[in-house]
């Protein structure tokens, strides 16, 4: 049986305490124990997030990366 | 005809409209199938028998003065129990909605109604659409039709099933993370996911704001295009759906594609790779450079941050709609789906924000990356095999959870990227169970994925067969 990450038990006590949600069951324990490899990943993008000084658009994007002939058409 | 379930959407349609077929017995071939058959597969929630038959008696009467009544007249249909019908239980697959009435209809039926669609019912899904492998703890498990011990792959599982297993043409899924594509791939058909913003979202069941998609799992590319072309395009009721003319997509398939670029990420997408599918992708590269396209390696830096960001969005945002029920009865859901939400509760607001702000950012990086001199990417729908439904049940074994979570491995990115991404079958694993291919290209280029998907349609016959069920 592997060992359980440190972070279940702090974060099982903020969700209870922010969202007024209890573990449902043992997989749900399981499920938090899995988010360690993805606070890596998050921790290996820190530093290459940028926030740019305008609102950025994901909308304004899709139009933005269309094909070049059908955003032609489209304007 | 000996056999209308063999007739794909637009062979039923294309033949009722010549005056071929009545829709009478293409609706009373899809009966007895789902008569026959169904008890194996459980794709099948509510059979609306006798509204179906009614409809198919008027379109056959109008048909009879020389009157078509829209492109999909004749068809018969059932889609994932989530799109509201008025007066209609939606049970979304829970225990939570078993007895939920909607006093309004989707978008999406009412354009389907009105270009002749027969819609006979609603199917299985996963509850709440949350999960990946097609596993109800309600409705019972649905079954691959290739094998029944095996995933259909979800949340559109009734959908995939169904249209594998010649019980109707066309279905609709949805797709927040895979949920067209996946159930496509592991059943062996055709299964297209638009642009974000293309379909209309008023009247379907809400997982996630950001990255819900409606669609359709069908046959072929040309039913897809078909489809697509009915229920695309704005709407006054979801403020949030594209103002962009919809092309007609159906007139974009050539059969051609000769000089067409297509790029293939050198990692992510096939890292861990079983090899069965690997040959199967492979081969289905090889057979479009054998049709004229053009294929390349390319290095995509941004999936790292993509994949890392594509875990959160819906997650928080599923948390964020399931709260109340979360507090109040997280008993009604099954064990694997509030444990999935459970998670969502603890992802920090601000990752959350950044996530969305990144969005926008990161879709132009993947597009100079992927699409700056290509038209297509190109992945596995799938990494591995098909998995059985007893090593992906979370119910059964929390143990599950990793091989369950990976299952959308390779759809979900383009949910956070909002591309048109479609899957076609491209053969079969080493025990029988269907690989797919997947096929993204710029937003809005629908009509590019549909072009690609049709060619490479023309020269293989994977679409083709049928499971023995």
């Amino acid at each position: 049986m592997p060992t359980e990450p440190d972070l279940v038990v702090p974060t099982l006590e903020a969700i209870s305490r922010w969202s007024g949600v209890s573990l449902p069951n043992e997989a749900a324990r399981l499920g938090l124990a899995d988010y360690v490899a993805l606070l890596a990943e998050l921790e290996a993008l820190r530093g290459t997030v940028v926030f740019e000084d305008e609102p950025s658009s994901f909308e304004a994007a899709l139009r933005d990366c269309m094909e070049p002939a059908q955003k032609g058409a489209a304007q | 005809m000996s056999d209308l379930t063999t007739l794909s959407m637009t062979e039923a349609a294309d033949a009722f409209a010549r005056g071929e077929v009545a829709a009478e017995a293409l609706v009373r071939a899809s009966l007895a199938r789902i008569a026959a058959q169904d008890g194996k597969v459980n794709a099948v929630v509510r059979l609306d028998r006798e509204a179906a038959l009614e409809a198919a008696a008027v379109q056959d009467k109008a048909r009879a003065v020389g009157t078509v009544p829209g492109p999909l007249a004749g068809a018969p249909m059932m889609h994932k129990d989530m799109y509201y019908r008025a007066g209609k239980v939606s049970t979304c697959g829970s225990a939570i909605r078993k007895e939920f009435t909607p006093k309004a209809t989707a978008t999406v039926l009412q354009r389907l109604d009105a270009a002749g669609a027969i819609d006979m019912g609603t199917l299985n899904m996963a509850e709440f659409a949350q999960n990946p492998t097609g596993h109800n703890a309600h409705h019972g498990d649905c079954h691959n039709p290739w094998n029944l011990d095996y995933c259909t792959g979800g949340s559109s599982s009734g959908s995939g099933a169904g249209v594998a297993a010649r019980f109707f043409t066309a279905a609709l899924g949805s797709d927040t993370g895979g949920s067209i594509r996946l159930p496509a791939t592991l059943c062996g058909v055709t299964g297209l996911k638009a642009t974000q913003t293309r379909v209309s979202r008023a009247g379907v069941m809400p997982l996630s704001f950001s990255a819900d998609n409606v669609g359709p799992l069908v046959r072929t590319a040309r039913d897809a295009a078909r489809f697509l072309g009915v229920i695309a395009g704005r709407d006054p009721k979801d403020p949030t759906s594209a103002p962009e003319p919809v092309p007609d997509y159906e007139a974009a398939l050539t059969g051609d594609v000769q000089g067409m670029r297509i790029a293939v990420c050198e990692s992510y997408f096939l890292d861990g790779a079983d090899a069965p599918v690997v040959t199967a992708f492979e081969a289905a590269l090889a057979t479009l450079k054998s049709a004229g396209a053009e294929v390349t390696r390319v290095k995509a830096p941004s999936l790292r941050a993509v994949a890392a960001y594509t875990a959160l969005v819906s997650r928080v945002e599923g948390a964020a709609i399931h709260a109340h029920w979360m507090r109040e009865q997280p008993g009604d859901y099954a064990t694997h789906l509030s444990a999935r939400l459970f998670g969502g509760y603890a992802v920090p607001a601000h990752l959350y924000v950044e996530e969305l702000a990144r969005r926008g950012p990161l879709l132009r990086e993947f597009v100079a990356e992927t699409l700056t001199g290509f038209d297509l990417v190109a992945t596995p729908t799938l990494r591995t095999r098909v998995p059985t439904l007893a090593e992906t049940d979370i119910d059964a074994d929390p143990a599950n959870w990793s091989r369950f979570m990976a299952v959308s491995a390779n759809t979900r990115p383009f949910n956070y990227l909002g591309l048109p991404t479609i899957s076609v079958p491209c053969g079969f694993d080493d025990r029988g169970l269907p690989v797919g291919l997947q096929l993204a290209g710029r937003p809005f280029a629908e009509s590019t994925v549909l072009r690609a998907a049709d060619a490479y349609q023309q020269v293989t016959d994977w679409h083709r067969r049928a499971p023995a069920l």
